[in-house]
């Protein structure tokens, strides 16, 4: 039956039409029709009129037609005939009559066709099959706006059976924005889908006919494409903005795809749910937004960095647009160093990493800027206690094909300073930062990403010792599309870390400490398509690094300062990866990858060389070796594992098992346990290791409500080996054998992770707990130093419970409460056990490394956002957000310490935030 | 550095906060031996100093090692054995030893456990050039200067002692009535003022450690602050003297030093460095595993010593203390912990109707230093 309708559909195709019911002298009927078949019928009106007839016999075999009629128009005759029947007809602008069942052929277009926005009354043509007009061919790309319109993919032709592939961009209708993470699927079918990639791109593999797409992002409207596939083609797709009405929605959205992929432990955040956390001072932020996230823990409340599942602060690749930040704070951590307003989302991977990505231990962050407003210039302003920002964006030519987005944020934080004793009365601190996306559509198949970014932290205290840290990536990307089965992303860019500190209060000791990192990387990424059973990735990249790890000088004329540099070092990093998605039947899909990496530690460079069989110390060193330029001193390499599977036990349960192995060649030395303004970071040489690291996994994922509720539990199994630590005393900074002062410690981390997850409704959110431990061991008397007896002892950041709740109420439209509820247990810290007198103080005497706890961890943040009114024309939206951090005041502690003063010791209990922290933002787009 | 995290702290619009803090840790009797002192190079007597760790929420204050038989050895297999002062001290006699040899300590407990530093060769002190002193932040900073021609010493240590005399801020010149049955003051009567009360002095040791290298410059040339006198603060209100003593250090003593520095005086801010083992020099023979705290190597001690002057000081110095007269009237019983300072109405027959009076504080200078005039003083 079904298929009748669509051959009938297929058939008609060629056809315009425009009018029915016009009277034409040449078609007017007489006769005496007595008990006719269909058939008969329809040859007695052939005959006697220009119409051809077309109808599927089958279904008119119970007809019989009695009738008589004189000189009656042809529409006359067949309403008469068709009258009280579930028969109907059709007629187009050639003198094509069809015939139909049950249903009616439409042979004009829906109102608004052609690009009138109008609305369509969806139920009266719902089930209508509307034919195109066209012409449409592989080579073209068709632009799909609007939903009752059947589109053609590929050439008209016999429908063979068989898959073809049909790819394509989904864009915001208004902005021409490209929407990353749209789950396309086939309505009967929902085991054939796929979600567009950052730049919006899908390519979809399915069996040929006629289908209907359904479309589901978050923030635009569900809708449905009616696609008829003869042959591979593209189709782009243009979604609106969801504007609720006043009236009360209910919207149920079927979001599948925590369920459905095949990755285990990725988080996504995009930035409207970031926004509606409430953090300190009221900016929307990034580390803070990650730090709810189950598994993702940081040692304090004001600390650069994070720590996912067991990894330290250095073993996460955070990546804007692909570019590698080091430091992504400001304000020794206060702040992310990312502007919320030209972030679109942040995708963090725990578990699952993808075969592109490698370099670090334990997670990638991938943060991506949205695209600039293609069609209009747009921006937003935000006002905040500590900062301001501005975002300006919009098209670069007027054709629609480029776009720019320009976000620049800049602090006055000086008032804080203010506050301080008259001693720091001229203390400064500043931050700034500014990222620029542009995107260029160059024609159908090729596209041009460029980013820049850039940040900056000053502070000066007192005149006394001045810091300085930036940030400066630049990236290009050329999005090259071969045809709709096979894509290559190709990029190149260079990223730039450094600091300087510098001091004259000492004329004598003046002096200008300087460390910086310099990467310049290539990378090729293709996705190839075969068929809707294999989507392989596979590609190269390199990455050449470049660290300058400390020059220091004199500063001023008296300074004494003997000059001291620490010879560059170079080093190229290369991984070549390939990986298969294989769905072996709709329930079952397996994701498996080898990425291969080596690691050349290049010249010129004098490495020290050590007695075998002892500890690396001064007194084991037996001579230097020399490299020249570009000569090889040292290649390590190695495979790399991602393996993962999702079973589908129903359409809204499944397991998923992953296992993975990673290798980082660059590593962070920091004997604080924060991340500290004057961490330096060290590459592998013939004395330093590679990290290591594999991970075992394994989640099911139930969905509730229609999707609407996600839950999920993880388990997670970790090992590290070669994790770098430190020698009692170490010193990092301008050390020229650091080997003599780094031990490798072996790592383990295991955990549960368990989250509820409300994605939609007036009350949105998610609560998540976690169990998780992390503990490193250092057993190697070789390396000359044993810490804890050879034992397993907890990490800085080992906290085994936490808890937390990110809720949203939107009460109204305009006003809307958030809360964020966290508990942890405290961090270990190591304690005194006992007191001695020496150099004239009492001193206290250390026990075993974090064999104690500080108190537990509680807060509570409150956050109202009041927008202005929603008229869609009007010059300015603005919102208002208030809140406060730390509801209940209480004083979390940060650090417990014992302090020797005046000869005495003291215990303090430290808080960062020891009380309410109120705030107010303002916020203006335009 | 340390100053900027702490500043941080103050930042966070003194919504952060320290507060005193006293765990319930079980600390276990541990007992480690303590070792504290040098062996002295320039011709004088070698003072080291035993005792013993206590738990960290002990009321005692320290424990003395007692009766152990301590000796400086040389590899020229000399021995100079050290005879037991008061408080866990022990002292050599006044010993010339070779700059050319190496020396250590050996310590035999009375439990018969023997300690042994490493050998270590004679380190030269080059002499303090002078003691400077500026103006910063409205108070006082002290700085060492001293230099090494050789460019050899590059690692120093300076330990100082400081004395101060400083004055009452009130005369005493009433004096109670004391009836002897009761042992009430029951009025009070006119004499001499009292100037054992009036002038005194306080003596302090350093509590911090100093230390400072000059491994970093171009010449072994030293200019770093000791001390940080408070603006207003008691030094400087009459006279002040500080005297200052030098020492040479080894590579690994600066470094142990710059440990205990770290783990004991330097915690606190937001990226504090974690605690880290203190291994010294010395290490126990008969358990290999037994922590031993201390540092011990040969040097020579050099002094200087500075007198600053309240005339001195290029700006107005006043005793920041709280202190006030008030009126108290002449009648039993009378208040004897505030000490009366002068008369302020005389009645008929020219008895005291009122006097004035200020805190014990104010007026006994006793109760903040010692009236015992230090030999060396001017």
């Amino acid at each position: 039956m079904r298929y009748s309708n669509l051959l009938l559909g297929v058939l008609f195709l060629f056809f315009c039409s425009s009018s029915k019911g016009q009277e034409r002298k040449d078609s007017l009927v007489s006769g005496d029709f007595k008990g006719l078949t269909i058939e008969q019928f329809i040859l007695q009106l052939e005959a006697q009129t220009p119409f051809h007839f077309y109808y599927d016999q089958k279904q008119f075999d119970s007809l019989q037609i009695t009738l008589s009629v004189k000189g009656q128009p042809l529409q006359k005759v067949l309403e008469l005939a068709f009258v009280n029947t579930n028969f109907h007809y059709s007629i187009d602008q050639h003198d094509n009559v069809f015939l139909i069942k049950d249903k009616m052929i439409r042979t004009d277009l829906p109102a608004g066709f052609f690009g009138s926005s109008r609305n369509i009354n969806d139920s009266a043509i719902t089930n209508t099959n509307t034919a195109d007009i066209g012409l449409t061919s592989d080579s073209s790309t068709i632009s799909a706006s609007l939903e009752n319109k059947l589109y053609e993919i590929g050439t008209k032709s016999q429908i063979r059976t068989g898959n073809s592939t049909v790819a394509g961009y989904v864009r915001d209708d208004k902005t021409h924005e490209p929407l990353p993470g749209v789950s396309i699927y086939l309505e009967e079918n929902p085991g054939i889908g796929t979600v567009t990639d950052q730049f919006g791109f899908f390519s979809l593999t399915l069996p040929r006919g006629l289908h209907t797409l359904n479309i589901q992002s978050r923030g635009k409207r569900d809708v449905r494409r009616h696609i008829l596939v003869y042959a591979n083609g593209k189709i782009d797709i243009y979604l609106h903005d969801q504007i609720i009405s006043l009236r009360e929605v209910i919207i149920s959205s079927r979001k599948t795809s925590n369920v459905r992929s095949v990755q285990l432990g990725v988080e996504k955040l995009n930035i409207s749910t970031i926004k509606t956390i409430p953090t300190i001072f009221g900016e929307a932020d990034i580390s803070r937004a990650l730090l709810v996230l189950p598994g993702v823990k940081s040692v304090g409340e004001a600390s650069t960095g994070f720590n996912v599942r067991g990894g330290a602060t250095d073993q996460n690749l955070i990546l804007f647009n692909g570019t590698t930040v080091y430091n992504p704070s400001h304000f020794f951590g206060f702040f992310s160093a990312f502007n919320p307003e030209v972030i679109k989302d942040v995708e963090l991977y725990k578990s699952s990493i993808p075969a592109k990505y490698g370099g670090r231990l334990s997670s990638v962050l991938d943060i991506t800027s949205k695209e600039g407003n293609k069609k209009n210039y747009a921006g937003s302003a935000g006002i905040g206690p500590v900062t301001s920002r501005l975002n300006v964006e919009g098209p670069i030519f007027k054709d629609s094909s480029s776009s720019f987005v320009l976000g620049a944020r800049a602090t006055y934080a000086d008032w804080l300073l203010k506050l301080l004793p008259k001693q720091y009365e001229r203390s400064k601190a500043s931050f700034y930062d500014v990222v620029l996306h542009t995107t260029h559509e160059m024609n159908k198949k090729n596209s041009l990403y460029l980013t820049a970014y850039l940040s900056n932290d000053h502070f000066n205290l007192n005149n006394d010792t001045a810091y300085e840290y930036s940030n400066r990536n630049f990236c290009v990307q050329w999005k090259h599309t071969f045809n709709n089965k096979l894509n290559n992303l190709v990029s190149g860019g260079y990223d730039f870390y450094k600091y300087d500190i510098n001091s004259e209060a000492n004329k004598i000791n003046a002096y200008d400490l300087q460390f910086n990192i310099n990467q310049a990387s290539v990378k090729s990424d293709f996705n190839y398509y075969i068929n809707a059973k294999h989507t392989v990735q596979f590609g190269l990249n390199s990455i050449f690094y470049k660290l300058n790890p400390g020059s220091y000088r004199p500063l001023g004329s008296e300074s004494l300062v003997k000059t001291d540099i620490i010879p560059s070092e170079q080093a190229l990093e290369s991984a070549l990866y390939c990986g298969d998605r294989y769905n072996l039947t709709p329930d079952f899909s397996i994701d498996y990858a080898l990425r291969y990496s080596f690691f050349q530690y290049l010249g010129p460079q004098t490495v020290s060389t050590y007695a075998p069989g002892l500890p690396k110390e001064e007194s084991s060193r037996i001579g230097n070796k020399e490299y020249g330029r570009g000569s090889v001193i040292k290649t390590y390499s190695g495979p790399e594992y991602r393996f993962a599977f999702r079973y589908s036990l129903t359409s809204d349960f499944s397991i998923k098992a992953g296992f993975n192995s990673l290798r980082q060649y660059i590593h962070m030395l920091s004997n604080t346990t924060a991340i500290a303004p004057t961490d330096i970071w060290k590459l592998s040489d013939p004395n330093i290791k590679p990290q290591e690291g594999n991970q075992i996994s394994f989640g099911m994922y139930k969905n509730f409500k229609s999707n609407t509720i996600e839950t999920s539990v993880e388990v997670y199994y970790k090992r590290m080996e070669h994790y770098l630590d430190y020698k009692s005393g170490a010193i990092l900074v301008l050390n020229h054998n650091i080997e003599t002062d780094v031990i490798n410690t072996k790592g383990k981390a295991y955990g549960v992770e368990l989250l509820i997850k409300k994605t939609a409704g007036k009350l949105n959110g998610w609560l998540s707990y976690t169990y998780s431990r992390t503990l490193l061991k250092m057993d190697d008397p070789l390396a000359g130093e044993v810490i804890n007896h050879g034992q397993y002892y907890p990490s800085n950041y080992d906290k085994p419970h936490d808890v937390s709740f990110v809720g949203n109420l939107k009460l109204s439209h305009r006003f809307s409460i958030s809360t964020n509820i966290a508990y942890s247990t405290g961090r270990p810290i190591t304690l005194p056990v006992g007191r001695y007198t020496y150099a004239g103080s009492q001193r206290v005497l250390y026990s075993d490394r974090n064999a104690y706890r500080i108190p537990d961890n509680f807060r509570v943040d409150f956050s109202m956002n009041i927008e202005g009114n929603h008229k869609v024309q009007q010059k300015t939206h603005n919102s208002w957000t208030i809140g406060a951090y730390n509801l209940t005041g209480r004083k979390n502690p940060y650090s417990v310490y014992f302090i020797s003063e005046n000869g005495l010791i003291k215990g303090y209990k430290l808080s960062i935030f020891g009380s309410i922290i109120p705030f107010v933002n303002f916020n203006i787009r335009f | 550095m340390k100053k900027i995290f702490y500043l941080l702290v103050f930042v966070v619009i003194a919504s952060g906060c320290k507060k005193l803090y006293e765990p319930n840790i079980d600390s276990p009797v541990i007992g480690y031996l303590v070792v504290e002192g040098f062996i002295n190079s320039s011709a004088g007597v070698s003072t080291i100093t035993l005792t013993r760790t206590t738990k960290l929420m002990d009321s005692m204050v320290a424990v003395y090692e007692h009766h152990a038989q301590v000796s400086i050895e040389s590899d020229n297999n000399e021995s100079f054995p050290l005879t037991e002062g008061v408080n866990g001290s022990y002292t050599s006699d006044v010993l010339h030893l070779s700059p050319n040899l190496k020396y250590r300590v050996r310590i035999i407990t009375q439990s018969a456990k023997e300690y042994l530093s490493d050998f270590s060769p004679v380190k030269y002190t080059p002499p303090i050039d002078i003691i400077s002193w500026q103006v910063e932040n409205g108070g006082i900073q002290i700085y060492v200067n001293a230099h090494d021609d050789q460019n050899n010493t590059k690692f120093y240590r300076w330990t100082y002692s400081e004395t101060w005399e400083f004055h009452s801020r009130y005369l005493k010149t009433l004096y109670y009535i004391i009836d002897p049955i009761s042992q009430q003051a029951v009025g009070i009567i006119s004499g001499s003022a009292d100037t054992t009360i009036y002038k005194c002095w306080k003596t302090q040791n350093s509590t911090n450690i100093l230390s400072g290298s000059t491994e970093k410059l171009s010449m072994d040339k030293i200019h770093l602050p000791v001390r940080y006198i408070e603006p207003q603060s008691d030094e400087l209100t009459v006279l002040y003297y500080i005297r200052l003593k030098q020492y040479a250090l080894s590579n690994d003593a600066y470094l142990f030093y710059q440990k205990l520095k770290k783990n004991t005086e330097q915690l606190g801010s937001i990226f504090d460095p974690m605690p880290s083992e203190l291994a010294g020099n010395i290490h126990c023979i008969t358990d290999p595993n037994e922590l031993v705290i201390g540092y011990i190597e040969p040097a020579e001690e050099q002094e200087k010593e500075l007198f600053i002057h309240h005339s001195d000081l290029p700006m107005i110095w006043i005793s920041q203390m709280q202190c006030g007269e008030f009126e108290v009237e002449n009648k039993p019983p009378l208040d004897v912990s505030i000490i009366p300072t002068r008369i302020a109405t005389l009645g008929p027959f020219n008895s005291i109707a009122s006097f004035y009076a200020s805190d014990a504080l104010c007026v006994d200078c006793t109760l903040r230093g010692t009236n015992v005039k230090p030999l060396f003083w001017p």
